[in-house]
């Protein structure tokens, strides 16, 4: 009872905090409607909230350009958030996140491929290019990690993703560096952005990310059972291969549909997990739905900074994610020590 | 007396003989290319070869910034025989270049990157090793197409080309009669005010007239443009995010037409119709960069006067 006690009153606690996390963003995709490259008064923006039926252009811009590109900020970040703390769960590697195990590099150079060989210009192609580079470049990394007889431990997991990343980055920059048109059309999805894409981009990624939300939340008492190492895992009657296998489905989903749908997006999957872990401690089952709220607070509040800060026009929020990102990592790398994965 | 004179004016004859046929041209960058003789074997860039073709200098070969079917410049060329030694900006094929040894290398010089069209510093081919193997000149880029004609035609004329042909000099009363027409037009609707754009899908963008030769030339001759309040730090354009596309309320928009899918691009955005003139349907194709002989250039003015004519000046009230 006595040690019953605290275990409930953390959980209590850590349950009020989703609940806090959720108004929070629910606060900043408001403030995301509200807020952008053009001042709307604020009581245009409630009357706009409060009435679908409103015309004109600021309700234009609230319903066609700001509606979109938030819900697509909120299911994207969710995703990176999620993606990004399963693999460093599956691959017990602090700086585990989408870039690592090859997945920017595959859709980068799917992308690439399909502006030099087909011509494709549009970004709702390169959505579909980007996924699948994404899984193929997954597929080849637990391909050659599984290989031997331990299966695909983090260690070969990393080193093969490094391999595999080195391979497909050194054709993609072979082709842009013969190809400079292709190198102008590639540059504007390589900074990643959540401008100018529309329902078309959120109706197609949503159902693969919806999926890929849901099978990643089910998986934390999976990885919690793998953080022991596999060994212990195995001892605990955990099907080591097959929670791998389910994981890494989950996370070639969402990384593969996130880069797809903004392209990369640099330290939202990397330092999300991590504050998340400063705040629950290292269970998985907590670690994850707090990863899948703070990462699409950090990239849409990255978003509304980067539709202001360069009126008339705006900063990509891959750039803004990169500024933000960065002295975030070093304060959580020296506040917290990462090997307590 | 009469034998050291003799020998002066023989000395002198001699020496003037080969200084006759040497072949000596100042370009748009100040450089002088002093030749043995009037160069024959040219290689041109897309643009340059557009302007000489139709004074009848044909190049061996020319490069282009893209697939010469996207070529907006080349477009109505025929190119029959010539060579084409790359299809992407800043691509020369070196081995090819070399391969057909030419005299000259006829590219336009850029003053603000201080560089010729395809060889500049962010470009893959090497200038010095393309001036290696023939001088490289070619008129500057400035703040008019006329003159810029005007430039390629004192460089035709060098090479030896006959100006006086019959259809040189009708595509240049076409154009003169187009240009007097467009004044005109113009001048009888004072308040008709266009507008300039490349729209991309993360922003539009406003061209500032002055970053343009053709943009130049149709505010001298009185249209009024439209001149961004803040262009970049090269002065060429003004950024837009979508969500302030309707900055700028003009009675015409023209987009650039260097790309067909620009204008595609354009009308898939949301506010593309807070443009009041977008959505109107007043929009025009803006000739962005390429014009380069008096023909196209005819047929451009003769085109946007009658879109001018036919354009309400007071659609957007300012």
């Amino acid at each position: 009872m006595s040690q019953a006690l605290p275990h409930l009153s953390r959980s209590r606690y850590l349950a009020a905090g989703i609940v806090l996390l959720a108004l929070l963003l629910l606060a900043i995709a408001l403030l995301s409607l509200a807020v952008g490259a053009r001042a709307i008064p604020l009581g245009e923006v409630i009357d706009t909230l409060l009435n679908p039926e409103a015309t004109g252009t600021n309700a234009t811009i609230m319903r066609d350009l700001r509606l979109p590109r938030t819900l697509l900020g909120l299911v994207v970040g969710a995703a990176l958030g999620l993606s990004g703390a399963i693999m460093q769960g599956v691959t017990r590697n602090p700086l585990a996140d989408p870039g690592l195990l090859g997945i920017h590099a595959g859709a980068a150079l799917f992308v690439v491929l399909g502006i030099a060989l087909l011509g494709l210009a549009s970004l709702t192609a390169y959505v579909w290019l980007g996924f699948l580079g994404a899984a193929m470049a997954t597929i080849i990394v637990y391909a050659v990690a599984s290989l031997g007889r331990e299966g695909a431990t983090p260690v070969k997991l990393a080193l093969a993703g490094a391999a595999v990343t080195a391979a497909f980055s050194s054709v993609t920059s072979g082709i842009l560096l013969t190809n400079a048109v292709t190198l102008d059309a590639f540059r504007f999805w390589q900074v990643g952005s959540l401008a100018g894409r529309g329902n078309d981009i959120l109706f197609g990624v949503t159902p693969f990310l919806a999926l890929g939300i849901v099978l990643a939340l089910i998986t934390g008492r999976l990885l919690d059972a793998m953080a022991l190492g596999d060994d212990i895992a195995r001892g605990h009657g955990q099907r080591v291969m097959l929670s791998r296998a389910l994981a890494a489905v989950a996370w070639i989903i969402l990384s593969g549909g996130a880069t797809a749908a903004l392209g990369p997006i640099a330290f939202v999957g990397l330092i999300v997990p991590h504050a998340a872990r400063a705040i629950t401690g290292p269970s998985y089952r907590w670690i994850l739905p707090y990863s899948a709220l703070l990462a699409p607070i950090l990239l849409l509040g990255a978003d509304i900074v980067g539709r202001v800060v360069a009126p008339p026009g705006e900063l990509q929020v891959g750039i803004v994610t990169a500024a933000i990102g960065a002295p975030l990592f070093v304060l959580l790398v020296r506040r917290r020590r990462l090997a307590e994965l | 007396m009469r034998k050291p004179l003799l020998t002066a004016l023989l000395a002198f004859g001699l020496s003037t003989v080969p200084a006759l046929a040497e072949w000596t041209y100042i370009d748009g960058g100040g450089k002088t290319i002093t030749l043995p003789e009037a160069p024959k074997r040219i290689v041109a860039h897309a643009n340059a070869a557009a302007a000489l073709i139709p004074l009848g200098i044909r190049p061996v070969a020319i490069y282009v910034d893209s697939p010469v079917a996207d070529d907006m410049s080349l477009k109505g060329l025929d190119l029959t025989g010539i060579e084409i030694i790359g299809e992407a900006w800043g691509e020369i094929d070196i081995e090819k270049l070399a391969a057909i040894d030419p005299d000259l290398i006829v590219a336009e010089f850029w003053p603000l990157e201080k560089a010729y069209s395809g060889m500049e510093a962010s470009a893959a081919a090497d200038a010095t090793l393309i001036e290696g193997i023939a001088p490289v000149g070619g008129p500057a880029q400035g703040d008019s197409i006329v003159t810029l004609i005007a430039d390629y035609e004192a460089l035709a004329a060098s090479l030896g080309a006959d100006l006086g042909k019959p259809e040189i000099a009708a595509a240049k009363v076409r154009f003169e009669a187009a240009r007097d027409a467009f004044k005109t037009g113009v001048a009888a609707k004072p308040d008709f005010q266009a507008l300039a754009v490349w729209a991309g899908t993360d922003a539009l963008y406003v061209a500032s007239p002055d970053g343009s030769s053709e943009l130049s030339d149709f505010k001298a001759w009185g249209l009024d443009i439209v001149t961004p309040e803040t262009a970049d730090d090269r002065g060429y354009w003004e950024t837009l995010s979508w969500e302030n596309a309707d900055k700028y309320q003009p009675d015409l928009v023209m987009v650039d037409d260097r790309s067909a899918t620009t204008i595609d691009t354009a009308k898939a955005q949301p506010t593309w119709t807070t443009i009041k003139a977008a959505a109107a349907g007043a929009v025009t194709n803006w000739p962005a960069f390429w014009m380069r002989n008096y023909k196209v250039y005819a047929e451009q003015l003769e085109h946007l006067t009658g879109v001018i004519a036919a354009t309400d000046e007071h659609l957007s009230e300012r």
